[in-house]
Order: C-alpha cells, then sequence, then structure tokens
C-alpha cells in the first residue's frame, strides 16, 4: 500500500476475547478521508438506533487517518470514536502525541472493539503480536499512574492510551489519556471504554509506512520546515504555548468566569500564562513531527499536598477550570487539571459541571449536607477536591453531576437548566459567546455538542461586528467544514493553521501521500458529507426534529454580561433563533434542522435520506432548491 | 523613532509587511504604546492578542523603544 496506510484493520470482540485481522478498507478511506470521516460511517452502519452506548452493541474505534506517522510536520493525531454516553450521538474526540503514528508503525491503521469484556483487560500490540492481556492490577488506578505502571511492565519504547477511575466508574465526561498528559476529552470516550472493561491500549512497533511520492512530500515537507522556522509566531508557541491567551480572552470579554455569569474575571493575572511560566514550567513539549512543542510540561506545587507532575494547564483548562471556578492561584488550577488528568474525566467539562455545582451551591440549591458536610465555594480547591471525589465515586449527589450538568439540572429542577452551559449534554469550552454570536451559534450547532473546535469564530465576531448576527451562519458552516478536516486526516490542526499553512497545500501533501490528486473544494464536500452523516445519526437516535436539539442554556440570552469590558453585552432570544434560521439555510435543511432530500442526495447520502424518511424527521422539501453555495464558496473575507 | 513590526497567520494580511514578507517599518512617536500604535496604522488591537520582543511576551500597553522589532499574536482557539 502505497497510500499513507499501515494495512491492517483489527477487530476485537470483548465479549469472546476474540481478535481478527482484516486488511484496511481502502475504498472506505478513500470516500470517508479517515479518522472521523470513517468513524462517523461505521457508527452509522454498525451500531443499532436504540443501542445503549454503554452496551455491547455500541462500539469503540481508535483510527489513525491518512496522515498520521506520515513525512509531515505534526501528523501525530488519533481519533477515536463510539456513540457518546454523554449526548447520546456520534462521538469523536481526538488526541496529538505518539500513539497513533505508533500504531501505525505497528502496522494499523484502525482497531474496532466491540462486545464487552468479562473482566478488565488490556490491549497489548507489538507489531504482529496483539493480545488481550489482564488489568486486574491496573483497573481502579489513576490514568497517569496506570501509564507510568505499564511503562515500567512492558517498556518505555510502549505508546500508551489510559483511563481512570471517572471512565471506569461510568461518569459520563471521561476521557483517554497518553503521553502523560494528552487527552482525546469530548464526548466521553473515556467513558465507553471504561463500560467495555479496557483499561488501556499499549503498542509498539517499527515498520514503515509507504507513501505515493515520497521525493514530492519530501521536496514540499522541506520547504515547509524552513518556512515555518522563519514564521513569527513559531517562537512565541514554543516558549508559552495557548495560556497565554488568557488575558487577551479576558480583556474582550470572552473569558467564562463563575460558571458563565460573566466574562470579566478580576484576578485574571493570578492564573494566566507569565503565572504559568514563573511558577509551574518545567520543559516544553511536543507531539510526533512537530517542532512547535506547544505542551508545557509543568508541576503544581500546593501546601499540604505532594507535588505532583502533568502537561498543562493550556488554555481550555485555565478558563474551565480556572477563571470559571474563581480560581485565584495558578498552582491550584494545575492541582485541579491533574486531578482531572489522573481521574481520566475531561477537563472541560469537568470544569463545567463543577462551576454548574459551584453556583447551585451559591444558590442554595445544593447544600452542605448533600456535600458530605464540605461546601463547595468558588476559588476552593479543598471543595474542588471533595467534589471530585464525590462525582468520580458516584456517592450521593455526586451520581447525578457524573451525568454532566444537563443531567443533573434535571435532578435539581428550580430552574438551574437556564444556567447548565452545555449544549446536547456536552460542556462549553474556555468561550463565552453572549458578545461573540458566531462562536455561540457555532457551540449550538455543533454536531458533538458543545465544543470549540468544530468552529471557532470569535476573531471573525470581531472583524464583523459583535452586535449583529448577520451572515454568522455561513462563516459557521464554512468553519465546520474546514476545521473537523484536520480531524478527519489526524494531524494538527494548530501547527498548519497557525504557521500560514495553506489549506491547498495541505491537500498536496496528502496528495503526495495518498496519490488522490484531489482538490481542497473535494475535500471540503467531503466534510460537509460527514456533517450530513452525523446529523442525521443524531436525529435517528434522538427522535425528534433538530431544532430542539440546537438551542443553548437561556443564560445564553436572558443574562447580559454583568462586568467588564463586555458590561450590557449579550444576544437576544430573536437573535438566537435568527442564526438558526439562516445556518439552516445556509446547510440546505428545513426550519426544522432537519438535512432535506435534496442535500443528502448531492452529497450521495440516499440512504440517509430513506432512513430519516422512515422516522417522519427528513426536512421538507426546499422551495428554490437546494442552495449551491454550501462549503468552500461561503469562505469568509476573514479567511 | 522607527520601530518594525512582525506578523504572521491572518494578522499578516492586516499589517501589510513592507520590509520582507513579515515585518513592516513604522514610523511613529515615542512614548506610544503599541495598542495606540495598532490604532494609528488601522489595525483593530483586538485582534491582537500579545506582543513579544526580545524573547518575552508583553500586553498591549507596552511602549517600544527606537529600533524595535515586535511581534503581533493573533489570538486563536485552544487546544
Ligand atoms: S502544535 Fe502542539 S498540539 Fe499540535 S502537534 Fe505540535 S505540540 Fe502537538
Amino acid at each position: 500500500m502505497n497510500n499513507g496506510l499501515a494495512g491492517t484493520t483489527l477487530r476485537v470482540n470483548l465479549t469472546t476475547g476474540e481478535i481478527k485481522r482484516f486488511p484496511t478498507d481502502e475504498k472506505l478511506f478513500r470516500r470517508w478521508h479517515g479518522g472521523r470521516g470513517v468513524i462517523a460511517k461505521l457508527l452509522y452502519d454498525e451500531v443499532p438506533r436504540n443501542a445503549d452506548p454503554f452496551g455491547p452493541e455500541n462500539i469503540f474505534i481508535v483510527n489513525v487517518g491518512i496522515m498520521s506517522g506520515c513525512y509531515i510536520p505534526s501528523g501525530s493525531k488519533t481519533e477515536f470514536g463510539s456513540i457518546s454516553p454523554l449526548t447520546n450521538g456520534h462521538g469523536d474526540s481526538n488526541m496529538g502525541g505518539h500513539l497513533g503514528p505508533m500504531l501505525k508503525f505497528a502496522g494499523y491503521d484502525m482497531l474496532i472493539f466491540t462486545g464487552i469484556s468479562p473482566k478488565p483487560v488490556f490491549l497489548y500490540i507489538d507489531n504482529d503480536t496483539v493480545e488481550l492481556r489482564d488489568a486486574a492490577k491496573y483497573w481502579g488506578i489513576g490514568s497517569l499512574d496506570c501509564e507510568e505502571q505499564l511503562k515500567k511492565d512492558l517498556g518505555e519504547d510502549f505508546e500508551i492510551a489510559t483511563i481512570g477511575p471517572a471512565g471506569e466508574n461510568g461518569v459520563l465526561f471521561s476521557c483517554i489519556t497518553h503521553d502523560f498528559g494528552r487527552q482525546a476529552g469530548r464526548t466521553g470516550q473515556g467513558t465507553v471504554m471504561g463500560s467495555k472493561k479496557l483499561k488501556a491500549i499499549a503498542v509498539r512497533g517499527n515498520r514503515s509506512i509507504l507513501v505515493h511520492d515520497l521525493e514530492a512530500l519530501k521536496k514540499q515537507v522541506a520547504e515547509i520546515i524552513q518556512r515555518t522556522k522563519k514564521h513569527p509566531n513559531m517562537e512565541p508557541w514554543q516558549k508559552y504555548g495557548t495560556s497565554f491567551f488568557i488575558r487577551w480572552s479576558n480583556d474582550n470579554a470572552v473569558l467564562p468566569a463563575y460558571n458563565f455569569k460573566t466574562t470579566y474575571y478580576e484576578d485574571v493575572g493570578k492564573i494566566d500564562g507569565d503565572q504559568l511560566i514563573e511558577h509551574c514550567l518545567i520543559t516544553h513539549k511536543a507531539c510526533f513531527g512537530c517542532w512547535m512543542n506547544c505542551g508545557k510540561y509543568t508541576k503544581a506545587v500546593v501546601e499540604g499536598r505532594p507535588v505532583v507532575h502533568l502537561e498543562g494547564p493550556e488554555y481550555e483548562t485555565a478558563a474551565t477550570c480556572g477563571s470559571n471556578l474563581g480560581m485565584k492561584d495558578i498552582n491550584h488550577v494545575a492541582y485541579i487539571n491533574w486531578m482531572m488528568d489522573n481521574l481520566g474525566m475531561d477537563s472541560m467539562s469537568g470544569g463545567g459541571v463543577t462551576a454548574f455545582a459551584m453556583e447551585c451551591f451559591e444558590k442554595g440549591f445544593i447544600t452542605k449536607e448533600d456535600l458530605e458536610g464540605y461546601t463547595l465555594k468558588w476559588g476552593s480547591l479543598d471543595d474542588v477536591e471533595h467534589f471530585l471525589d464525590m462525582v468520580v465515586h458516584k456517592r450521593g449527589i455526586g451520581e447525578w453531576f457524573a451525568g454532566g450538568s444537563k443531567r443533573a439540572a434535571e435532578k435539581i429542577g428550580k430552574g438551574s437548566e437556564k444556567f447548565a452551559m452545555q449544549v446536547k449534554g456536552q460542556e462549553m469550552s474556555g468561550y463565552d459567546g453572549r458578545w461573540a454570536p458566531g462562536m455561540l451559534l457555532s457551540y449550538m450547532t455543533a454536531d458533538i455538542g458543545a465544543h470549540h473546535n468544530r468552529s471557532w469564530t470569535i476573531t471573525v465576531d470581531m472583524a464583523e461586528g459583535r452586535e449583529s448576527v448577520e451572515g454568522r451562519a455561513k462563516i459557521v458552516v464554512y468553519l465546520q467544514h474546514i476545521r473537523p478536516l484536520f480531524d478527519t486526516w489526524c494531524i494538527c490542526r494548530l501547527f498548519w493553521g497557525e504557521l500560514d499553512i495553506s489549506p491547498e497545500e495541505i491537500v498536496e501533501s496528502l496528495n503526495h501521500i495518498t496519490g488522490w490528486g484531489i482538490t481542497v473544494d473535494e475535500a471540503l464536500r467531503t466534510s460537509e458529507m460527514i456533517w450530513n452523516l452525523t446529523r442525521c445519526h443524531y436525529l435517528e437516535r434522538n427522535r425528534d426534529i433538530g431544532r430542539v436539539f440546537d438551542y443553548p442554556p437561556a443564560r445564553s440570552w436572558e443574562e447580559k454580561i454583568p462586568s467588564g469590558p463586555g458590561k450590557g453585552k449579550g444576544v437576544t432570544k430573536e437573535q438566537v433563533e435568527k442564526m438558526l434560521d439562516e445556518y439552516y439555510e445556509a446547510r440546505g435543511w428545513d426550519e426544522n434542522g432537519n438535512p432535506t432530500r435534496e442535500v443528502l442526495v448531492d452529497l450521495e447520502l440516499d440512504f440517509a435520506a430513506d432512513n430519516l424518511e422512515k422516522i417522519g424527521f427528513l426536512g421538507k422539501p426546499i422551495p428554490g432548491g437546494v442552495p449551491p453555495i454550501r462549503g468552500e464558496k461561503y469562505k469568509p473575507k476573514a479567511f | 523613532m522607527v520601530i518594525y513590526l512582525k506578523a504572521g497567520s491572518k494578522l499578516r494580511e492586516r499589517l501589510k509587511p513592507d520590509i520582507d514578507y513579515y515585518t513592516r517599518r513604522i514610523e511613529t512617536e515615542e512614548g506610544k504604546t503599541i495598542k495606540e500604535i495598532l490604532a494609528d496604522i488601522g489595525i483593530n488591537p483586538a485582534l491582537v492578542a500579545f506582543v513579544y520582543t526580545s524573547g518575552k511576551v508583553k500586553g498591549l500597553h507596552y511602549i517600544p523603544s527606537d529600533g524595535q522589532s515586535i511581534t503581533l499574536q493573533p489570538p486563536v482557539a485552544g487546544g
């Protein structure tokens, strides 16, 4: 195979312990481009619509995509997918590090796990040796501790992905951890691993990956190396990573503080990038094939607690577990980051759920009695530590919060759903969209619930006018096509995006690797196809019109920003509705947010149109036909 | 006095470099902050997250001196 693929797919039946090898389906990869695309198609085809995400019929997929592990910059990503227990829809999440490349070096493009193991196991791969091994010794220990132990037991040269106690215990926002600090955090992929009693994956390999035109690829990459070395963004990224953007977010009224009550954090100077570099940084860290090394390996030093080591906090965690919890010391934020990592919780959802609980405590909706005698006050590390312990072990009301803020609000009632800051069950990332309407729309319409990586529009909102929602939908549609391509090809968006490597150049690399000879337009069309398929899948599983799933919590329009540079700003409910109308129109869906047959047929998804029609959620035909300008032609000036 | 502003990615187009691919020579007055200088040349300061000079990050209230070279860093979504 001279196309970037390693050649073999493994199917692991965890119920029976049977492991089967198949030649990787090249046609499937060609059509869906690997990573998120292949995952979307397999989940759609193989998981029955009524399957319980915790049940044996849910499948768990590890997909390394086409470009990961190849001779290109930052070909480091691994994509995970299964039906999300958090959103009950298509779920995918990815991480950097070295796992994906190593899987390819061992000969594997994809691992597909089915069933449920009768006892805890881990998958051991050493080139051709593939075994399910007993994980009793590792079950119950933290993600980071487990990785360390497995490296001691198997060898330093194994790349390892683990889950923590959160995943084992069914906390719905559990993550997968690798390389002592890289996480596939979103959509509860660690939860699904835990439900299958799969504690870890350990892999070692030493084979080569063959590509279509190595000489052309080498020439192109050599040029990119020389160019990016001189790029003005390179040195600041290498030194500081993403943590420095927190002050900018605060100055520009998008930083969530105190469970998204406001966008101004008065103590931002205590948790920002300066503090991280001064008090916590040990060294810089990079993923496979990357010289941008945005990872910051750090320590958290908190009196009365052991010194702990971690990667981060990067921007998202500094926001969701820092300002959003009212923390006033970077070491405390780093300590919370470490706790979440070792417990195996997504720090974005973990921060969002904790902030929601803090506000419930402040309002008297939960009490000291509910919290086993503890309080849950803004800025208290002791309180957060105790609360997370209740959540991870599902003790008392900890069980409510282990289901995420949406489910916890359903238990608590009293109007708390208005400030459970999530969409489709998944907590928002580290940006408030009230005065960045495109960002709010990005959260509302993301196929996996509120997550920034599908579309991030804040600078576009600033450039186009923050008071207006006009035209934002088309920008969001464009971004929802271009950005997920990185998760499809399994390369890092930060490296390629921030160092001025154009989409045309990325596609050129892809062509050198695969020999496909495709254009950016074709890639965007594939991304649109994937987006429509995950939407259909969501509707087929959740059986309602699409629009009902696309609203943010009422705080987003009922409460104006109360303090700081954004004081008094915020969208209205009418603007939220208008953005949804424009978004559906831009996608060629009907006003209920249901995909129409015209668009699905245009994208060769006739089978999905038939399935939606059978259950009564196919969109009504659009008067005048399908809009011809979806995708690339929506490319806004700002890009 | 003269300073040299550098920018890549989306900011580069707004900066309109004239010395090399990334750099623009700016004549300005002593004592002005970066924020003021950006406003003078028609760049919305909100589109700059921070500046980077001599290996250090500085805020937009930083006051540059004659001959200094300064990189403008655009904001970006976290990982
Ligand atoms: S830019 Fe950062 S996240 Fe991306 S590959 Fe490099 S080190 Fe990893």
